[in-house]
């Protein structure tokens, strides 16, 4: 049996959903019989993080130092890929977050494997395994396979559906990572907070986003209310990301973030294609703008043409009803 | 032959084309909209030094051959056609008598300053009574002591209610027809001298284009833009040509910009389950514009390599010119009709071309008299 | 302060893309451009040069046409430029391309190399990580700030709903993203000069990489196949008054689609 390696993700003490996503796939794979699943967390383990996951995997890696104690890209490189030399595992699977894409093509270089980015799809039966990735902004899909192995992996956050684990818990065991801190190049100063524990877009279950059809910045409170109420993030066109009405960081598109949610709602929003570029793949898109004939509902699953300040506000407003907030 | 560009003409190509996405097209339809002179934008496409591109180094120029020149035309025109006749008149019409006949101090305060873009230069041709016919002109010179005193009313001039300077075409001898013209230079602050009514135009808005009035007008000798007296036509003779190719240049330009447009539009716009442009009579449109576009183009390129080896330009220039604003008149109205109703709608971009290509047909010469002079000429003295 | 940019020729973002017959070769629309976030990369590195003094050589792995970006760079202000064009430099992954890239970086003592986040066209993200790994040095990932003093840069990054701020000793790698800079337009004197620049270009042998390690020879990654996503089914617009309408949407987002 093969081994899986999984590098799972915790913020503010909590697993993120995006590695739940993928500690699920790994379970139904542990499940099969076809893989023997290892996560590693760095740096200090909460308690009910290690109880949520130990029954997905075989083994739970607690690799901690102090030079673990924040990310760099240099340190979890360095521990994952020692753990990864001491296991021989076939494939190496990261969420594709900012932190995973950022620092696993250098455990790629450091394993002398090699990396496909971005996944949306994996089709595991096969042999050799091939890998769904976008390109072009995903108007193209690639499949792609490894010609050798170890191999590294990033998934696309809502990739996966997140199945149920198993019974069997698997075990725990602490490494230290032997990294001299002094040795580190990289040092973080300080980290500053936007606000309320914004959700990172690239891993938001639900997105509300809006675009010039919102006419203000002050209008965006629309858009805040429903995300409040459901639980989702809020996103920008570059439009309005460019009139300062909202963070680059929000920006989805061609020079902002490429998202996937379950759900993503485009208020205001035209469609151009530097934007739908950025959020095509999303499972289901309600679209709400006042021009019929806007470019939008191309790539849109549900649509309605109307004004969002009349239409919005109804919903959060019908949604507050339905889920009892 | 050799129908390529050079990897540089290629790589220049590229550049003033990307530069004029970045800072002009996003302004182009407030431009429109605004119809004034847009001093921000100016100043700043101005600090790229292109306006200097036609003249040599040792002037602040570029020394550029004449088919990056039309290229740079063609390019500016598709970013905002109401912008490139500011550039075009800093360029070129504006700018030439200065640069040639100017003396030293002339240049200096005229011509360095305009090619930077730090003063406003036009050309002054049109009258009420006397728009292809220069004949007809009734703006007088006359001799007066160490200069010469100017009057008349000129129509229809490019930014000539705000112009720093201008090159006035009067007569100094009516009688003598088209053999008694001249070319004056004329200053702002010059006492007599002012900017009249500006004109509500069609299209190519993005300047103040009027009247410009020259009331007992006194400007001394070095002012005189010239050889000698009367031999105005032979001297803008020499430009005509490239005169005639810039203009055929921006209509070319214009034409791909409702082009580009009328693409992307069909490749996108669903009607009856599929993008229209799976439609054959969308289609033949395409066909019909890319041939007619593909003449013109050479058609001017060709002027351009003329220009660029000394030799005779001017039927050829005056063809390509007649020949392009027509194929751009055909493709910004096909753009009207791939578009649908929206082309209708002051919102969206084709009503912009559509407008601005009628400018096509009166700068260079009306295409009437521009075919009764090819045809006199093809046909011969009979 | 030696300054190295690492840039890309990419299709334009709406080129035209078809898929050969049995999903095997891409014809793509032959429009190209210089990748957006290389163009911060190299705005930066001339606002580096600016202030501390130095060069900018901007590097580039690609096919002839490619030396397009690298006029692009020295329109802008770069002071030299190389391209790997050697046919067995193509068609490689991340890893292969980050290796002749990194060894062509190499070539002279530098202190900062800056490149984009990622390009557009294969949308990896992968070699700026991993040419930096390939040298040995740090990395900062999609920054939107850089100073640079004492050798030692502070970099600011977006990170996950806030942004951090780092301490990075140089030599070191940095990826931008957009909001780092607005990247200046070449002014006509810098076109002409780029314009006549004779682009030296470099083979894998002078780079010290085998065959085997390059392009596609060298890649670890295959390309199967490529398809086109599953068009979505036409729109179904909801009918209504504004309040009407959002009382269906809801129902249609919660019993029909089950997203809440």
């Amino acid at each position: 049996m093969e081994n899986l390696l999984l590098f799972i993700e915790t913020k503010d003490k909590e697993l993120k959903k995006a590695s739940l996503e993928l500690l699920g796939e790994a379970a139904r794979l542990r499940a099969a019989g076809t893989y023997k699943v290892h996560g590693v967390i760095m740096g200090g383990v909460p308690e009910d993080v290690k109880k949520k996951v130990l029954p997905y995997v075989d083994v739970l890696a607690n690799i901690t130092g102090p030079a673990l104690d924040r990310y760099t890209p240099e340190g979890f490189a360095s521990a994952l890929a020692g753990y990864a030399k001491e296991i021989a595992p076939k494939l190496i699977l990261a969420s594709a977050t900012q932190t995973g894409r950022d620092f696993l093509p250098r455990v790629a270089v450091l394993l002398g494997s090699g990396i496909a980015s971005d996944v949306t799809g994996i089709r595991w039966s096969e042999d050799p395994v091939k890998f769904v990735r976008p390109i072009y902004g995903g108007k193209v899909l690639s499949e792609v396979s490894f010609t050798g192995y170890p191999a590294v992996v990033t998934v696309r956050p809502n990739t996966f559906a997140g199945e149920e684990p198993g019974a069997e818990e698997g075990e725990y065991l602490e490494r230290q990572a032997g990294i001299d801190p002094g040795q580190l190049r990289t040092k973080v100063l300080r980290r500053e907070e936007s606000g309320q524990g914004k959700v990172d877009l690239i891993e938001a279950d639900i997105i509300v986003s809006g675009g010039r059809g919102l006419k203000s910045a002050e209008n965006f409170k629309v858009l805040e209310d429903l995300a409040g109420t459901i639980g989702a993030a809020v996103g920008a066109a570059r439009s309005v990301v460019d009139a300062k009405w909202r963070d680059q960081e929000d920006q989805v598109g061609k020079s902002g973030k490429t998202v996937s949610p379950k759900l993503y709602v485009a208020v205001g929003i035209s469609g151009a294609i530097h934007h739908t570029m950025g959020m095509d793949t999303s499972k289901v898109v309600l679209a709400v703008n006042t021009d019929p004939n806007a470019m939008i509902f191309s790539y849109a699953d549900y649509g309605i043409v109307g004004d969002f300040a009349q239409v919005v506000p109804a919903m959060t407003e019908e949604f507050r009803k339905r889920l009892g907030r | 032959m050799d129908f390529a560009l050079t990897e540089e003409q290629e790589f220049f190509k590229k550049m003033i084309a990307e530069t004029v996405d970045k800072m002009i097209v996003p302004r182009a339809a407030e431009i429109d909209e605004k119809d004034e002179f847009p001093h921000e934008l100016w100043h700043q496409f101005a600090s790229l030094g292109y306006l200097g591109i036609r003249y040599p180094e040792s002037v602040g120029g570029m020394n550029a051959d004449k088919t990056m020149c039309l290229t740079f035309y063609e390019e500016v025109a598709r970013g905002s056609t109401g912008f490139s006749t500011i550039v075009n008149q800093n360029c070129l019409m504006g700018t030439h008598f200065v640069y040639k006949f100017g003396n030293e101090a002339i240049r200096e305060r005229c011509f360095g300053p305009a090619i930077r873009g730090e003063k406003v230069a036009t050309i002054c041709f049109t009258e009420d009574q006397s728009g292809s016919d220069l004949g007809a002109t009734r703006t007088r010179a006359v001799k007066d002591g160490d200069g010469w005193r100017i009057n008349g009313t000129k129509q229809w001039i490019t930014n000539g209610p705000i112009c720093d300077f201008c090159t006035v075409l009067a007569t100094t001898d009516p009688s003598k027809g088209l053999k008694g013209l001249s070319f004056f230079l004329v200053e702002k602050g010059t006492p007599g001298f002012s900017g009249g009514q500006t004109l509500d135009k069609l299209g190519a808005r993005g300047t103040a284009t009027g009247e410009v009035v020259l009331d007992n007008v006194w400007v001394p000798d070095e002012n005189f833009l010239g050889t000698e007296p009367g031999q105005g036509l032979v001297e803008v003779g020499e430009i005509l040509g490239e005169v005639r190719l810039m203009v055929g240049a921006s209509a070319l330009g214009l034409a791909r910009a409702a082009y580009t447009e009328a693409l992307e539009f069909s490749r996108k716009r669903i009607a009856f389950g599929k993008p229209i442009g799976s439609f054959q009579l969308i289609r033949e449109k395409f066909a019909n514009m890319d041939m007619e576009m593909n003449a013109a183009r050479l058609m001017l390129y060709y002027g351009a390599w003329l220009l660029e080896k000394g030799m005779d330009v001017t039927t050829a220039a005056a063809e390509a010119k007649v020949y392009a604003t027509e194929v751009c008149l055909k493709v910004v109205d096909e753009l009207t009709r791939i578009y649908g109703a929206n082309a209708f709608a002051h919102e969206y971009a084709p009503q912009r071309y559509f407008r601005d290509a009628r400018l096509f047909l009166y700068g260079g010469g009306t295409h009437e008299v521009l075919r009764d002079f090819i045809g006199r000429k093809l046909i011969g003295r009979l | 302060m030696n300054i190295v940019v690492l840039a890309k020729q990419v299709p334009d973002a709406e080129a035209h893309i078809d898929i050969g017959e049995d999903g095997k070769g891409l014809t793509v629309e032959q429009k190209f451009t210089a990748n957006v976030f290389d163009e911060f990369a190299m705005e930066e590195a001339l606002r580096l040069k600016e202030k501390h003094g130095g060069k900018v050589k901007i590097i580039t792995l690609g096919t002839g046409k490619a030396t397009e970006v690298l006029r692009t760079g020295i329109a802008m202000g770069a002071d030299e430029a190389l391209l790997l064009e050697d046919g067995a430099f193509l068609n490689g992954d991340g890893y292969a391309t980050a290796l002749a890239l990194s060894r062509a970086a190499a070539k002279e003592p530098f202190d900062v190399i800056l490149c984009g986040r990622q390009a557009i066209d294969d949308d990896r993200g992968e070699v700026g990580p991993m040419v930096a790994q390939f040298l040995g040095i740090p990395h900062g990932g999609g920054i939107i700030k850089l100073d640079i003093a004492d050798g030692t840069a502070t970099v600011e990054c977006p990170a996950e709903g806030g942004k951090e701020v780092l301490e990075v000793k140089l030599p070191a790698l940095f990826t931008a993203q957009k909001g780092l800079n607005e990247p200046r337009v070449p002014p006509i004197m810098g076109v002409m000069k780029a314009m006549k620049a004779a682009i030296p270009r470099v083979a894998p042998a002078e780079l010290g990489i085998s065959p085997e390690e390059a392009g596609a020879a060298g890649s670890k990654v295959r390309t199967e196949k490529y398809f086109h996503p599953k068009k979505k089914a036409a729109v179904q617009m909801i009918q209504g008054e504004p309040q009407e309408a959002a009382v269906e949407a809801v129902r249609i987002l919660m019993d029909v689609e089950r997203i809440l």
